[in-house]
């Protein structure tokens, strides 16, 4: 559909257009509405009229969904109030029309610029998340860039129902420079794509089981991959929270005193870290399980 | 991690004034709290940290554990969560073995108590800043925050160092903006905080005040355009909601 273009490449609206099918996507609060940013224009910095998020109703093979995706080269694709309020009304819509609500996310978590109020955003959109899960309607984040999702949008991001990764998109809390900054160069190099991509990477949080699928670097596979989830919806039941407390325990028991990421590659079933670290998408997933 | 000042009252002072004799109900271990103690003569089951400590993977755990032990066993129980954490320690480790997924955990166990009729109460106390007040005290049906807590995204010093803007231009705009202040006062002007206790308050009749006003109804928005705090963010979230219904 878009070629060789990959789908980090692409903008947060060409993201919308190569997912959604053909002609469906409508936004709400378009850029000719112009709202934007007050802090922002109050700081001499320039504003975006989307407020560096794009969202609005679509359909994905014939399904009708919410739809958002951030823009990463605006501020980062941080949270501020306005960017924030369009979030929580998304998935406030969502709860209400009980449609599936997708978030491409491509965020680095609260905008600095405006302080707490992105803060208490990314908090409003937790609860309307879990009002969408308490529906049995589908919440799906995408995460595919290597902003990513980082801070209070890495947090927002692991309480929607399904993740789908590439090898690309990164998930965390605190970033490499944040961590190189406090740790020191020599227990976390920032400028060491390899050990960083390793660190919070799709393949690796996909291993563990924090991304629930990871698909290859094109539009086509992300859309497959979003279909797989549309129709689902992950319960937050007593059984299910005890189950990953279990497993969360686990985890920490068992790769907690790790310091080299490969060891959760060999402890989560790859074989071969070499082949799978050249493995793409599905390449992985198959790798990793023949090792199992 | 910083030794309190002399001024500032023990994490036992804290649980004292907050819940009487009852607090010995409440154990601190490594700076996390998980117990059970009295308000107004009823039971409530209390998770929180203390001493400004990090909250980490092993924390996260063992709150999210508790949360489940008194969905289990103490049915519709209501939940006191205190918050005086300085956030998540930046670490590789943690990062690797996915800590947001660790705090979305503890997320998901308190929308289980939601739901199960477990009231939420989050109590700032001390330091309630980025991450830490995320992941599970701004989660609460009700917040509110005794006047020394430090409440907030982070101080100007901090906000002026990572955005490279000069602290004196964002101390005199947060003078119109309280969403850039830091603190329990100008945090409440945004709604993220229902109420402000001051050191006159007697906290044990305010929290069982606010056990009996508690609602699951999310008021933030409408609390924070009501202060003029945060004028926009109702409107916006009502326009994607009535454009969305066309």
């Amino acid at each position: 559909m878009t070629g060789a273009i990959l789908f980090h490449e692409l903008t947060a609206r060409q993201r919308i257009a190569a997912i959604a099918d053909k002609g469906s996507f409508d936004e709400l609060l378009p850029p000719p509405e112009r709202i934007t940013s007050p802090y922002l224009a109050q700081l001499g910095i320039p504003v975006s009229f989307d407020d560096g998020i794009v969202i609005g109703h679509a359909r994905i093979g014939g399904k009708k969904v919410y739809l958002a995706a951030q823009v990463g080269p605006f501020v980062g694709g941080a949270v501020g109030e306005i960017h924030g309020a369009k979030l929580t009304g998304l998935f406030k819509a969502a709860a209400r029309d009980k449609i599936p609500c997708v978030l491409i996310v491509e965020s680095g978590g609260v905008r600095l610029h405006e302080g707490s109020s992105g803060e208490i955003a990314i908090a409003e959109t937790m609860r309307a998340i879990f009002e969408c899960r308490a529906l049995k309607v589908p919440t799906i984040a995408v995460i595919a860039t290597d902003i990513g999702a980082y801070g209070g949008i890495g947090i927002l991001s692991t309480c929607c129902d399904f993740r789908v990764m590439t090898e690309h998109g990164r998930l965390g809390i605190s970033g490499p420079i944040v961590i190189e900054k406090w740790m020191g160069k020599k227990a976390y190099d920032s400028a060491n794509r390899a050990l960083v991509w390793k660190t919070s990477g799709g393949k690796t949080k996909y291993l563990l089981g924090d991304a629930d699928a990871l698909v290859h670097d094109t539009a086509d596979a992300v859309r497959d991959g979003i279909s797989r989830f549309l129709g689902k919806s992950s319960a937050v039941s007593l059984t299910a929270v005890k189950a990953r407390q279990k497993e969360l325990e686990k985890r920490l028991k068992k790769f907690g005193a790790a310091t080299d990421p490969d060891a959760v590659w060999n402890g989560m079933g790859v074989r071969n870290i070499e082949a799978a670290s050249l493995a793409s998408g599905p390449e992985f997933v198959a790798l990793a399980k023949r090792g199992k | 991690m910083k030794k309190p000042t002399p001024k500032k009252p023990s994490a036992r002072a804290v649980l004292a004034r907050l819940f009487g004799a009852s607090a010995t109900g409440i154990a601190i271990e490594k700076s996390v709290l998980t117990g059970y103690a009295m308000v107004d003569g009823a039971k409530v089951c209390v998770i929180g940290t203390c001493d400004g400590t990090y909250i980490d993977n092993e924390a996260a755990l063992r709150l999210a554990a508790h949360v489940i032990q008194c969905i289990e066993r103490q049915p519709k129980t209501p939940i006191i969560m205190l918050v005086d954490s300085a956030g998540q320690e930046p670490n590789r480790v943690a990062e690797m073995l996915g800590l947001a997924s660790y705090f979305g955990h503890l997320l998901s166990c308190l929308e289980l108590a939601r739901r199960k009729g477990h009231k939420l109460i989050t109590v700032a106390t001390g330091q309630a800043v980025g991450g830490a007040f995320l992941c599970y005290g701004m989660f609460a049906d009700r917040i509110y925050a005794l006047d020394s807590a430090s409440v907030g995204l982070m101080p100007i010093a901090a906000m002026s160092a990572v955005t490279k803007i000069p602290a004196p231009v964002l101390e005199k705009l947060s003078k119109t903006m309280p969403s850039l202040e830091f603190g329990a006062a100008p945090f409440a002007l945004l709604g993220g905080v229902e109420e402000v206790w001051s050191a006159e308050d007697d906290v044990q009749a305010k929290l069982a005040q606010a056990l009996a006003n508690s609602s699951t109804e999310d008021n933030r928005a409408e609390l924070g355009k009501k202060r003029g705090g945060r004028k926009l963010a109702l409107d916006i979230r009502q326009k994607v909601l009535a454009e969305s219904a066309r």
